[in-house]
């Protein structure tokens, strides 16, 4: 039926061109890209004039399989940042998840796929409790994970009170195989499903959970069940990474994992997620995994004295993120 | 209190302080000896530490922030102590001055990124513990240089140790701090302020309130105070060392959602997270008596906490 | 229909509510209000704010349970399990509060749940804008980019995709509450032409307005509400007669006679070529004594302009002068401490004005704890005065100074926030929207507290969204349009429809 031509509402005719929307849209995810490939270049510059050749493929390698475990951790941790959540337990899920592959993980290839699968089930056991507390508890996301931070250390240790097991060779070649950066085909899967995501029912209740909960419920959101469901999924990343960890070390150590809780928050805040929810990309975080890395490698060949790793660390993540909202308020007002 | 929300704050104040008494009568069964009166003050003692850091983290948390580089301001406190002393009394003060100035400066320039940069407070004092730590770590060599080898002045750790009335030095400085900010938060113009800024900032910069740097002036606290708690625990084992920190971040938090401070902010008061700091202590000592092993420390730690905020620090439903 | 009739029920009823109660707190915002829409019919919801319009239509939409009382579909009682109960009911709803996630796209909100999918069942993004540019051009809307994000459209566009929305998911049922409030002349007459439309086959359809010759215009039956339930539904009444049974009283009780402005008029507050949104400049002088009204639609400047001489953010380019005396002020407390003193009494209570946790008399001494410390510290007994003497000569109902201002009814909190005013002393007042959400008996109360403080002298700035107040509460009438005053009104050329129609023109060629 057309509408009669008085009730219409003509076009304007400046229009912002398709590019400008996507950039400011992706303002966080760009910038990321950005420093990444800033990160990388020097660092290759740097490389070169020390060693007089390109990074070769040992390089790559150690890289990715060194950036594995974060940029996993980092993908969860985006699902409930995305959500307006914090998830601070995300160490204590590794912990326990590395724990248990270091000491299951044997035989046949079978038995290790299904302790593999076991594991994972585990870390989204882990991430449903706390989305549990967050959801029906209405508790504070950032109280609640530190609490359960707690517990699932303490499992951790219970698991595997002195650092040991053993993860079979195979299982590491396979998720971490040293002499070719094959670990970046698990990258691919993750990005491939986080666009998945991005494109399901799913995902579009994520964005509207975090963007305003109030108003995604008046559009028929279930808003409960998007933040269990996104704790549950980040959950089960943290296992993940918790294999890959484990993988990495061939061995496991309840401890190990600690760090994660925070350098996990550094990589989605580097990677452009915001912390207020509803806004970022996985993608971002994987990059910000990556820059975090880089700049250990930059400092190394810098010969910076490694007792100031976390001053130029800590630094640096100031000046990312001030100078990422300084880009970015000036391109929203050019826009 | 007539009105709903004060007895409702006045309820979790009281919350903390039953399961602190709790705890102590239930260590009295466990462990003869427990609920004696120099295994009390020994607790409550290891309690003022986190206490002290709890006031800063009760600070910001009122504001609706947070201050996660505690770890490493309170252990470079305690390096810069050793260092600026070398252990000599002579030198106490001036080192203490330094010391806490250099605690207050980094909590002020949390503030001022967070304020006027705009960056997150998880982000920025994040990024501070970081940095932090790197200065801490490079400028003393990894606290191999030699002057790190000095032991805090006598003078502050027989301050520390110190018995006055039968009550160590240290738990009547806490005692001081307590009245001090429970007085400052509940009859000066500064916790009136705070109190408003926590519960809505836009309201009260609309009603003259100055946001920004009452803000400031709170993270410049948070700082103060746990360089505050990194002199005295120096003082406290004689020497400073690498991690001693590291505990004090989960705690002080936990210690303040346990007294009842709303993580959102604008709620709660300093007594109730002060009780916090002597529940959560008071529950490691216990766990310790029964012999219990680290993981199930850890564990029941964090169920304790779980519970206690299912108890009382539920949000309302809509 | 016969108010005896209404209780058995409207057997032509596609939606109807029976008896409906709901509280908030303490207040009751509907009290046993029945409705009923027929099929095929506009139906206009008609009423003062606070009359209970928007919580109807929240119970209605699903977004909210009533007390006590029934929703039913075709004569069935039904209990809506939320909006998207509702919807699969057929009822769509426009909230009053707009929905749209302010960092997603407007083609992502305009298509939400119904979004062009690839044979795996994965949203096509890339097809979503161009999906959405058809879906806005077959309901007649070009002007709005579907690639913008909804934080980056116009306040009107919002609502038109808000509208959209709605309309495209083609419900039986269309839930309007105040579609229009942000809405231009050409804006409504699409708005109007696509709910004819929606008539025409069939659907129905209720809304809300205040404009009086838009619910003419498009409604074929109204329904009156006031103080939370039903008075009448009609299929034509004339306005004054409306407006009797809205108000309860004749509208010359309701507001208060106007005190003169002294003579000769000193100026109390004078602003010289501020700028105002984008690209408008105002100039205004309010005297003391001289109740000033600011008029127009919503999202011209209103706002920018009031929150600007208060410093929150400052006008750019602004002269301000208080009692002759150039000032600059940057920042509330700037303003507050001025000369003679601004104060703001913004337009929502609830998130810009109090701070609803704390007690009465935290709220009403915060400007002014400075002058009430010494060394810092608050003198508690000057404290208890000061605020019991605002409590009692304000009339502020309140056990005590000690209870959570969130505890008190609208009316209370609103003249907590005006005492707090008198307290700190200030001569000018800025008032946005005061009476907003207020029922009669307070608003009447906030105006004759109007007149009493303009007869002490102080000069008021008042804005508010209904044309009627400003007309007679003020004594002149400046309207604003795009960040300009486009006309200036005195009695006898003040009148609503004069002001309304200033407000609505459009400006020339531009």
């Amino acid at each position: 039926m057309p509408p009669d031509a008085a009730a219409t509402l003509a076009a304007r005719p400046q229009r912002r061109p398709r590019a400008a929307h996507v950039l400011g849209q992706n303002i966080g995810l760009v910038l990321a890209a950005a420093i990444l490939l800033a990160s990388a270049v020097v660092f290759t510059l740097m490389f070169v004039i020390q060693q007089q050749r390109l990074p070769g493929s040992f390089e790559i390698t150690s890289t990715v399989n060194n950036t594995m475990p974060l940029a996993v951790a980092a993908i969860g941790q985006t699902v409930v940042v995305l959500t307006r959540g914090i998830d601070l337990s995300v160490g204590g899920v590794i912990d326990l998840t590395n724990a248990l592959a270091a000491i299951f993980l044997a035989g046949s290839p079978l038995h290790m796929i299904v302790v593999s699968i076991l594991v994972v089930l585990v870390g989204a056991g882990a991430g449903l409790v706390n989305g549990l507390l967050v959801g029906l508890g209405r508790l504070q996301p950032i109280v609640v994970t530190l609490a359960t931070l707690s517990i699932f250390q303490g499992l951790a240790i219970r698991v595997l009170p002195q650092p040991g097991g053993s993860v079979p060779a195979g299982y590491t070649n396979l998720l971490v195989n040293p002499d070719a950066p094959t670990a970046l085909i698990f990258l691919a899967v993750a990005i491939l499903g986080w666009m998945a995501l991005r494109r399901s029912r799913l995902g579009v209740e994520l964005f509207a959970v975090g963007n305003d909960e109030a108003a995604a419920v008046a559009l028929g959101v279930n808003a409960l069940r998007t933040k269990i469901v996104a704790y549950s999924i980040a959950g089960a990343l943290y296992a993940v990474a918790g294999l890959f960890l484990a993988a990495n070390a061939t061995s496991g150590d309840a401890t190990t994992g600690n760090s994660y809780t925070l350098t996990s928050i550094v990589a989605v805040v580097l990677g452009g997620v915001s912390l207020f929810g509803g806004r970022g990309s996985a993608i971002g975080a994987i990059c910000g995994a990556f820059i975090t890395t880089m700049i250990v490698n930059i400092l190394f060949y810098a010969h910076i004295n490694p007792l100031y790793q976390a001053f130029y660390e800590g630094l640096f993540l100031v000046v990312a993120v001030v100078l990422g909202s300084l880009i970015g308020n000036l391109l929203r007002r050019r826009g | 209190m007539p009105t709903r929300f004060l007895t409702l704050d006045a309820m979790r104040v009281l919350a903390a302080y039953g399961a602190a008494v709790l705890l102590f009568v239930i260590g009295g069964f466990v462990h003869p000896g427990f609920a004696s009166f120099a295994s009390v003050t020994s607790i409550l003692l290891v309690a003022s530490f986190v206490g002290l850091v709890a006031a800063g983290q009760c600070f910001v948390v009122l504001v609706g922030g947070i201050d996660l580089s505690v770890p490493w301001i309170l252990n470079a406190a305690a390096i810069l102590l050793a260092t600026a002393s070398l252990g000599e009394d002579s030198r106490a003060l001036y080192a203490i001055a330094i010391t806490l100035g250099g605690g207050a400066l980094a909590g002020l320039t949390n503030g001022v990124f967070i304020v006027w940069f705009g960056v997150p407070a998880v982000v920025m004092t994040l990024a501070m513990n970081g940095i932090v730590e790197g200065l801490a770590l490079g400028l003393s060599g990894g606290l191999t240089c030699t002057a790190c080898a000095s032991y805090a002045p006598p003078i502050v750790a027989a301050a520390v140790h110190g018995v006055w009335l039968g009550v160590p030095a240290a738990l009547w400085l806490w005692l001081v701090v307590i009245v001090v900010v429970t007085f400052a938060l509940g009859f000066t113009r500064f916790g009136r302020t705070t109190y408003a800024i926590g519960n809505n900032a836009r309201a009260a910069f609309l009603a003259g309130v100055n946001v920004n740097l009452t803000t400031v002036c709170l993270y410049g606290l948070s700082g103060l105070f746990s360089a505050l708690a990194g002199i005295l625990l120096a003082g406290f084992g004689g020497q400073a060392s690498l991690g001693m920190g590291d505990p004090y971040l989960f705690q002080s938090i936990a210690a303040v959602v346990i007294g009842g401070v709303s993580i959102l902010g604008g709620r709660g008061q300093y007594l109730g997270a002060a009780a916090g700091a002597v529940s959560l202590t008071a529950l490691v000592s216990v766990l310790l008596a029964l012999n219990m092993p680290e993981y199930g420390r850890s564990i029941v730690y964090g169920v304790v906490i779980l519970a206690l905020l299912l108890l009382y620090g539920r949000e309302e439903a809509e | 229909m016969s108010l005896a009739e209404r209780a058995e029920g409207d057997p032509a009823a596609t939606i109807a509510a029976r008896e409906l109660s709901k509280a908030f707190g303490g207040v009751q915002a509907l009290r046993s209000a029945s409705f009923a829409a027929r099929r095929g019919e506009v139906h206009a919801l008609v009423g003062e704010n606070g009359a209970g319009k928007s919580t109807l239509i929240k119970i209605l939409g699903g977004r909210l349970h009533a007390d006590s009382g029934n929703v039913l579909l075709d004569g069935n009682a039904v209990r809506l399990g939320g909006p998207a109960d509702a919807a699969r009911r057929g009822i769509g709803t426009v909230f009053q509060e707009l929905t749209l996630l302010p960092w997603m796209s407007v083609a992502e909100n305009l298509l939400i749940g119904r979004e062009p999918r690839s044979a795996l069942g994965l949203i096509r993004r890339n097809a979503l804008a161009g999906e959405a540019e058809a879906v806005l051009a077959g309901l007649g809307i070009h002007h709005i980019d579907p690639r913008a994000l909804a934080s980056e459209v116009s306040l009107a566009e919002r609502q038109i995709v808000e509208v959209a929305r709605v309309i495209v998911r083609q419900p039986r049922i269309l839930l309007l509450d105040e579609p229009t409030s942000s809405l231009v002349e050409r804006e409504v007459e699409w708005l109007f032409a696509r709910i004819r439309e929606l008539r025409a086959r069939g659907t129905a359809i209720v809304f809300t307005s205040h404009r009086w010759n838009e619910i003419t215009s498009v409604a074929d039956r109204i329904t009156i509400f006031r103080n939370g339930a039903e008075v009448g539904t009609f299929d034509a009444i004339d306005e004054d007669e409306a407006v009797t049974l809205m108000t309860g009283r004749r509208v010359e009780a309701l507001y208060p006679p106007l005190p003169p402005v002294p003579s000769p008029a000193a100026p109390a507050l004078q602003l010289e070529e501020a700028g105002v949104g984008d690209g408008g400049t105002v100039s205004l002088s309010v005297a003391a004594g001289e109740i000033l009204g600011v008029g127009g639609l919503a999202g011209q400047g209103h706002r920018e302009l009031f929150l600007g001489l208060f410093g929150a953010p400052p006008l750019a380019r602004a002269t301000i002068r208080i009692g002759g005396e150039p000032i600059v002020i940057t920042c509330p407390a700037d303003a507050i401490h001025a000369g003679l003193g601004i104060a703001l009494v913004p337009e929502d209570r609830k998130t810009e004005g109090l701070l609803l946790p704390l007690s009465v008399r935290t709220n009403l001494t915060l400007p002014i704890l400075a002058q009430l410390s010494r060394l810092g510290v608050i003198r508690g007994g000057a404290e208890a005065r000061m605020s019991r003497e605002i409590i009692d000569s304000l009339g502020i109902r309140t056990p005590n100074a000690a209870q959570p201002v969130g505890a008190l009814s609208g009316g209370n909190q609103q003249k907590v926030l005006i005492g707090r005013w008198l307290l700190a002393q200030s001569r000018i007042l800025l008032l946005y929207d005061v009476t907003r959400g207020v029922d009669i008996a307070t608003k009447h109360e906030v105006y004759e507290l109007m007149m009493r403080l303009a007869r002490q002298g102080r000069a008021i700035l008042f804005y508010s969204s209904d044309t009627e107040e400003l007309t007679h509460l003020c004594h002149r009438v400046l309207v604003l349009s795009r960040g300009r005053i486009v006309a200036e009104f005195a009695p006898p050329a003040l009148t609503a429809e004069a002001v309304v129609a200033a407000a609505i023109r459009e400006p020339h060629a531009a």
